[in-house]
């Protein structure tokens, strides 16, 4: 804005409040205390506006008023089915569920071209601009030849996958998800010497029993001793344990994937809230999800350019 | 052209980051724009900013760049380099202390030649070289301290937690000393053309800006003896920029503008750093093509 017509609004308000807001010199703007102390409240006043003209909006847009969400394709039937389930008991009357399977990049498209109102991402990924709901982590094991040395433990060291090939999705899909794997898996002590891309459930498993190569695959997509009885599994090599593939949990569960719900900043109303409830409590339910851990030592390098 | 575009793109991808580039022949006005347009948030890359507003007050005779300046270790601006790290009191020339802000990034320093000059005058500069959309709000002291405390209890560890790095406002080019590309790129070229201040202190600002010691980004792209790279770097959680000059012995110079976000909070990215270099040596390489 402008200088002139932006010191016009500022006196109008402070008129208007009878508080003065800002101490002005020739060369200096600085809020005063009694500014300081409005502050607070009114970025709670302009967040509840957003929110009240973001619920206008949708129910402006829509005859009834909708809610455009998505969800990543790697969830179990299940867990979307309770998802579901549990928004609509929050009982948001006239309000109409617009579901999509989507990848993390296209829901982070879909927020900044306003055609998306609430989704649940992968983590990491870049959250400029995003409001987050809690962040959950479901952890990964690892699918073994039945055959393998390491078949035969409870839990399996990163370390002991030493020599075997990685089997993983393709790196275009989400580069940031694949890097932070490999890097936790060197920092673990396995670095694979070659990783072979692949995503489809019976390819995945075909090179786990040909190939010297491992693959990782989430716990709530695998029961030990009930392989195969939960429907609606889909996409997931670990579905199936009768065929010389086991699945066992990594030494320290270092490996997750880790997701959260996530909507634009200022733009989050009722049905994002009971949206992001649903998901969470879906996630925790249904597919052993657990609170995001602790995160490790960090060593900032001169680089950086910041110490706190 | 839009072959370059989208390799630039492709680049940023897939090295995990979302990339903003605008990339200037010095001397033709051609241009490479990748978000050039975009808000981003400067970090230490308003060091520029600072560093040409204290010589073009040298050369307006405002200030003497050999005057000494004591710099006493209590209350300095905290930082892992330079002056930051030091722990004994020093008494530095203006000049010096640029020079230790530009080549390694010292917050210290540039705290100190901002208590000289003024933010004010510096966003007195930025505007009157056109850069519209540049302006600083804080000094570098403050803005550590914002982190500091949007961070919490958890410290620099809680950095790692993607819900902190939402709520920095660090982060938010809306709440913080910011910029644009195009307006970085606009800066660099009135400082090689001898437009923002006189000839000689041009000169000067072009050396420190030569003496940068950080290998891993802009300069990365260009492994090439016989080609002159010039820039600053800034960095944040899950922010990494650099803008600087490219000269190439046939006398083609190119001023650089790159800021990036990181998907993954991780404080060591190399790929992310080299990314930099990457994006703009491909600028660089379109700017060229005959």
């Amino acid at each position: 804005m402008a200088q002139p017509p932006l010191s016009q609004r500022i006196q109008r308000l402070e008129k208007h409040l009878g508080v003065r807001l800002f101490d002005r010199t020739s060369r200096q703007v600085a809020l005063t205390e009694a500014g300081a102390l409005l502050l607070t409240e009114a970025r709670e006043v302009l967040a509840r506006s957003e929110a009240f003209m973001a619920t206008a909006r949708r129910i402006r847009d829509g005859e009834t008023g909708l809610l455009r969400a998505a969800l990543p394709p790697d969830l179990s039937g299940e867990t979307v089915a309770a998802l579901l389930a549990g928004f609509t008991r929050a009982g948001l009357h006239g309000l109409e569920l617009e579901l999509h399977e989507q990848s993390t990049a296209q829901q982070l498209k879909g927020f900044a071209a306003h055609e998306l109102d609430v989704g649940l991402i992968h983590h990491p990924c870049d959250v400029s601009g995003l409001e987050l709901g809690p962040v959950l982590r479901r952890e990964l094991g690892v699918l073994l030849p039945r055959g393998g040395a390491a078949a035969g433990l409870d839990e399996v060291p990163l370390a002991s996958l030493t020599g075997y090939d990685l089997i993983l999705f393709p790196r275009a899909g989400a580069p940031a998800v694949y890097d932070d794997l490999l890097t936790t898996c060197a920092r673990n002590g396995y670095t694979p010497p070659a990783v072979r891309h692949a995503q489809g459930t019976s390819f995945v498993r075909g090179l786990v029993l040909s190939a010297e190569a491992v693959a990782f695959s989430p716990r709530d997509t695998h029961r030990q001793g009930g392989g195969g009885s939960r429907g609606g599994t889909d996409g997931d090599p670990a579905r199936d344990t009768d065929d010389g593939v086991v699945w066992r949990p990594l030494t320290g569960a270092p490996l997750a994937l880790r997701h959260s719900v996530a909507w634009p900043a200022g733009r989050g109303d009722a049905a994002v809230a009971a949206f992001a409830e649903a998901a969470t409590h879906a996630l925790r339910a249904t597919a052993g999800a657990t609170p995001d851990l602790p995160v490790r030592p960090l060593h900032l390098r001169p680089a950086s350019e910041y110490w706190l | 052209m839009t072959d370059a575009l989208a390799r630039i793109h492709a680049a940023f991808a897939d090295a995990g980051v979302t990339g903003r580039l605008h990339a200037v022949d010095i001397d033709t006005g051609a241009q490479v724009d990748a978000g050039a347009d975009q808000p981003v948030c400067t970090a230490s890359v308003h060091k520029l900013c600072l560093l040409v507003t204290l010589y073009g007050q040298a050369a307006e005779g405002g200030l003497d760049l050999t005057e000494q300046v004591e710099c006493p270790p209590a209350g300095r601006t905290t930082g892992p380099t330079g002056l930051a790290a030091m722990l004994d009191g020093a008494r530095l020339s203006l000049r010096d202390l640029a020079y230790l802000m530009m080549s390694v990034s010292d917050n210290a320093a540039a705290d100190l030649l901002l208590a000289r000059v003024g933010l004010d005058a510096v966003n007195r500069t930025t505007a009157r070289l056109g850069l519209t959309r540049t302006l600083a709000v804080h000094t570098f002291g403050e803005l550590l301290a914002t982190i500091k405390e949007d961070a919490g209890p958890g410290g620099a560890r809680a950095l790692a937690d993607p819900h902190v790095v939402a709520r920095l406002r660090a982060l938010d080019p809306e709440r913080t000393n910011r910029s644009t590309p195009r307006d970085m790129t606009r800066l660099l070229g009135a400082v090689w053309r001898d437009e923002a201040c006189t000839p000689e202190h041009g000169a000067a600002i072009r050396r420190v800006l030569g003496l940068q010691v950080w290998p891993h980004r802009l300069a990365s792209g260009f492994p090439f003896d016989d080609v002159h790279v010039a820039g600053k770097t800034g960095s944040l959680p899950t922010v990494r920029n650099e803008v600087g000059v490219v000269e190439y012995p046939d006398g083609g110079r190119y001023a650089v503008a790159v800021f990036t976000r990181t998907a993954r909070t991780s404080a060591l990215q190399p790929a992310a750093d080299a990314v930099i270099g990457t994006a703009a040596r491909l600028a660089v390489d379109a700017l060229r093509a005959p």
